[in-house]
Formats: structure tokens, sequence, C-alpha cells
């Protein structure tokens, strides 16, 4: 027994340690990013490993002075605040009208949402940046933003209709007998109902529409601004000699997702497991 | 009693007449309702998505305002075509070779966390948090940790005295493909391991407990009673990561560039290359039909497959 407790110990340690060891790999790439923010180029080059000689702000000033990329922070962040907005007005409305109809037609309105979930951007967006220039929607955030709130609706419609068919249909009739309105009804009583799936999706599609890439540096006019990823992969190109403002660049990118998931950290697992596991 | 009886299946009916009518009155507003959703869906995913079916038999450039149509040309060129096959073969690689070793990862990372007896809240978020990083970011944070000359890779195995070890990761053909496989199973595997760890949270102590009563050893404790427990979670996260990795695209647009040569140049990135850069869309078009086509059916597969070994508790 003495022994078994003893392998047991053993055991639990070596998992211990060998977690720790995970760890400091998994969080070292990001640790030399925000290093490396603050060192010369000369050091980055020099000295890799080490902690910055002395910690410079040169970087950001550099970054917010010479380059566009305050302009593609806001533009960031309207593009995030307003399509997760939109997300949220308009897709947990859609479920509630699929939930609560019992017509054939809602029914298949459910399956035609889920399809959007099997096709993959690429599939479309050849077609779509077409489109977008027939419908002036070329080169402005409203493109983006429209196409942000339709990619999201599959997902998003799977994840509210699963969460609504458990709420009782006692409290909208409640409601009803005290008189308010079908739309009442849903922002007044369902709608807070829905508020932790709501915070999960909102976490899980503001992070993905701040992390996208591809669609925004091809929708967004060249002249301008685009988005920070945008930027900073155009930073690679142009300041191929410029690591330290690229890094600069990069922190700014991490450093909001990072705060926003140290509060929000339980809707993040929660998104994530509830968009899985039914 | 029988008048009794009666009157409530009076009431019944009349109760279900009216929750009919309660639904067929909601039917309007269910319309309004579903309409914002339904017109922005149809208008910017499902009708671009038929109009790429279409598109893929024209020789569209993407600038002349006529497409003619040409019927079969493009996916004859496209079969006909050394890197479409090359594009395909690394889609493959990565994919094949992602899937597994993200949840390998994924799993025995879960299976750590689990275990941990203090600040287990602390390693999952660390393990999390590269999945909150873009690709674009990850894969830049990365490209510089490859670098030949200042990379932090090449740098340690400087310092362990290994430098005949010392790689230029990202320029090596034969490397660059798995350079980016480390990056993105680095990224990616936080993920899946927090399902993983809902997964087996999940799973009642008793289980195990008797197993282990039984004198079953911690491998086989594993094998026959957590892992077919966890088969659902499997399921799911293979088939998530398996659709991910097919759209590979941000790491490898910053990292590589398709390159060296072709060397990693995946179906997606050809999508790109060909439509925006070789003004090709039409071919581009067809391209992304291929791409949405082997998604469908290995997803579909997939999910038959693993479905099969799936236990219910």
């Amino acid at each position: 027994m003495k022994q078994k407790k003893a392998i047991q110990k053993l055991n639990r340690s070596l998992i211990f340690v060998s977690s720790i060891l995970l760890a400091l790999l998994f969080a070292y790439p990001i640790f030399v990013a925000f290093i490396s923010a603050f060192k010369t180029n000369g050091e980055i080059m020099r000295s890799p490993l080490s902690l910055p000689e002395t910690w410079t702000l040169d970087n950001f000033r550099f970054l917010f002075a010479e380059t566009r990329f305050l302009e593609a922070f806001m533009n960031s962040t309207i593009l995030t605040i307003v399509s997760v907005v939109m997300m949220v007005i308009l897709i947990p409305m859609a479920a509630y009208g699929i939930v609560r109809d019992k017509s054939k037609f809602s029914k298949w309105v459910y399956i035609y949402f889920l399809a959007g979930m099997m096709v993959p951007f690429q599939a479309y967006m050849i077609p779509l940046f077409k489109q977008l220039k027939d419908m002036y929607l070329f080169g402005n955030l409203a493109g983006p933003i429209l196409i942000y709130v339709s990619g999201s609706v599959g997902f998003g419609v799977l994840l509210y209709t699963s969460f609504l068919k458990g709420v009782p249909y006692e409290l909208e009739e409640a409601a009803a007998i005290d008189g308010a309105s079908t739309w009442t009804t849903y922002w007044k009583i369902i709608f807070p109902l829905l508020s932790p799936t709501t915070a999960s999706f909102v976490v899980l599609n503001g992070i993905s529409v701040w992390n996208d890439f591809l669609m925004p540096m091809m929708v967004l006019p060249s002249d301008k601004a685009k988005t920070i990823n945008v930027e900073i992969f155009q930073f690679v190109d142009q300041f191929a000699s410029r690591w330290d403002v690229v890094f600069a660049g990069t922190v700014c990118a991490i450093v909001p997702i990072l705060i926003i998931f140290l509060m929000l950290q339980k809707y993040f697992v929660k998104g994530v497991t509830s968009g899985s596991i039914k | 009693m029988k008048a009794q009886s009666e009157s409530i299946k009076q009431a019944n009916e009349k109760a279900s007449e009216q929750t009919k009518k309660k639904h067929f009155r909601l039917n309007k507003t269910t319309l309004f309702f579903l309409f914002p959703s339904l017109v922005l869906y149809t208008v910017f995913l499902i009708y671009p998505s038929l109009n790429s079916i279409y598109m893929s038999f024209t020789n569209w450039d993407g600038i002349s305002p006529t497409m003619t149509f040409i019927g079969l040309d493009n996916y004859i060129t496209m079969f006909q075509s050394e890197r479409f096959y090359n594009a395909l073969k690394n889609t493959f690689i990565l994919t094949i070779v992602l899937t597994i070793l993200e949840n390998v990862v994924a799993l025995a990372m879960a299976l750590m966390v689990d275990k941990i007896f203090f600040a287990k809240n602390f390693f999952r978020s660390v393990f999390y948090i590269p999945q909150l990083l873009s690709g674009i970011v990850a894969g830049f944070i990365w490209m510089i940790m490859y670098n030949y000359n200042f990379g932090i890779i090449n740098g340690i195995l400087d310092s362990l005295n290994l430098a005949n070890w010392k790689q230029d990761w990202l320029g090596n053909p034969d490397l660059a493909i798995y350079a980016l496989v480390f990056t993105i199973v680095w990224q990616r595997a936080g993920f899946f391991m927090v399902i993983y760890l809902a997964a087996l949270q999940g799973i009642p102590k008793e289980l195990t407990e008797a197993s282990q009563i039984d004198g079953a050893t911690p491998l086989q404790r594993f094998m026959k009673v957590t892992f077919p427990l966890l088969a659902g979670a499997v399921t799911v996260n293979m088939t998530l990561s398996m659709i991910n990795n097919m759209k590979i695209f941000d790491q490898i647009a910053v990292m590589t560039n398709g390159g060296p040569g072709f060397a990693t140049e995946t179906l997606t990135y050809i999508i790109y290359k060909v439509a925006f850069a070789e003004l090709q869309q039409g071919y581009g078009t067809a391209l992304s039909i291929i791409l949405f086509v082997f998604i469908l059916l290995f997803s579909l597969a997939q999910v038959y497959i693993l479905r099969k070994r799936e236990v219910q508790m």
C-alpha cells in the first residue's frame, strides 16, 4: 500500500513536471513576441533569446506615427463590434422563429441554414467579390460586415436552436396572456434567457472576425489601411528588415484578445464545448 | 364519470386548437423573425456559392465585363495540370498529418490537465492561448523563430552544441511543410484539448474506479474504458480539425507563400494565386468547387466511420 502511494506520488509529479515543460513550449513563442516588441531590430538579430537590454517604446511610436496601423486598428475594432452586434440581434431571432414555428417551411429553413456550415469561404469568394462590386459594397466596411454576419448564420442557428428547444413554452404563454406581443415577449423574456449562449457566441465570433485575414485583404481598398492582420502581413514584405516594428504590431493584435480572454474565460470554454458536444 | 372524461376531452381539444391557432398566429411573425438572416445568408453565401458552379464553366479573368461559357475546359485543364496534383498532395499531407497530430497532442494534454492536482485552469489557459492568435500573427512569430540566422530554434541548437542540426526550416522544400505542421499543431491543439477535457470530465468516476478495483493497468483502463467513452468527442474533433486543416491559408501566406517552389502550395493557396495573382477566376472557381467536394466527401465519410464505433452511455 505504501509502495502504491509512492508510485502514485511519483506519477503525479511526473505529470506535473511534463505539464510545466509543455506549458513553457506553448507560452514561449508568445513571450518572445512580447519581448521582441520592446527590443531594437539589431538586438532581435543579435540575441534573440535574451531580454531587451533597454526596454524601448520606439517600435510602437514608429508603428502609430509612421504607418497606417492606427487606422487599421480602428477598422478592425469597428468591423468586430458592428458584425458581432448585428449577429446577436439577427441570429437568435432567426433561431427563435425556427424553434417556435411548427411549419414545414421553418424546418427546411433550418436545414438550409445548417448547410452553410459546410461551405468553405474559398468556395464562394471569387463570385462574392464580383457581386460586392456590382452591389457597390466593394471597398468599404459594410461589405465585410454583411459577409461575416451571413457566414455565422449556420453555426449561430445551430447553437441557439439547441438552447431554445429547452426553454418551456409556458413562459411565453404567460406573457401572451398578459397581452405582450410576440416581439415584446421575445426581447423581454426570451432574449435575456439566452445571455449565457450569447456570451459564448460573442467571444467566439468576435475573435474570428478580429483575426480574419483573407477576406478583408481582398475586399478593402488598397490605398487605405485595411485591418490589423492585413497590415501585419504587408509589413512582413514592406519592412522586411524591421522585425521590431512587426513584433510591435503583433503585440497590438494579441493584447485586446488576451484581455478579453482573461476576463471572460468561462464563456470561451462553454462556447467551444457547446458548439461541438450536444 | 363519463361526463367528466368527456368534458376533459373537450377541454383538451379546445386547448390544442388554441395552440394551433397560436402557432398559426406566430407563423406570420416567424417569417418576420427569420427574414433578415434568411436574406443575408441567401444573398451573401448561397447565391455566390451557386454562382461559383456556373463561373467554373467560364473563362472569366476577373476584370473583363464578359465571361464566355467554355464547358468543362477548366476541369480538363485542372486534371491535366501537375501543379494541381502537387497542391492536392500537399493538402492531403497537411490534412492527414495535422488531423492526427492535433488530436493526439490535444488528447494527451487533456489527460494531463485532467490529472493535475492544482492550477488546472492555469494550464488549460496556457494551452488554449495560442488558439487566440490569428494565423497571420502565429505564422509571423514562428517564421522568425524558424529563421536560419537569428531564429530561436537554431539559436537553441547552437547553445546545445548541436550546430550541425541547424536547418533553414522554411527554406528547405522537404522540411517546410512539417515546419508549418508544427506551428499549426502548436496553435490549434489547445482548442481540441478543451473539448476532450470537457468529455473527460463527463465520464463517471465509478467506471474508472471499478476497472481499477478489477485490477486493470492504467493503459488498459485508458484503452478499454476512457477512450471508448471519448468516442463522441473524437468524432467531433477529428471532423472539425480535418475541415479546418483542408482550409489552412493564413499561416502559409505569411510563412512560405506556397514555396519554396511549390512545396507548400495547397488547394486553398492555389485558388487564391490563380484567381487573384494570375487572374484566371473561372479556373479558380473550378478549383474551389473541387475543394468543396473534397471537404464534403471527407467529412461525411469520417462522420460515418467514426460514428460506428461510438458507445452510448
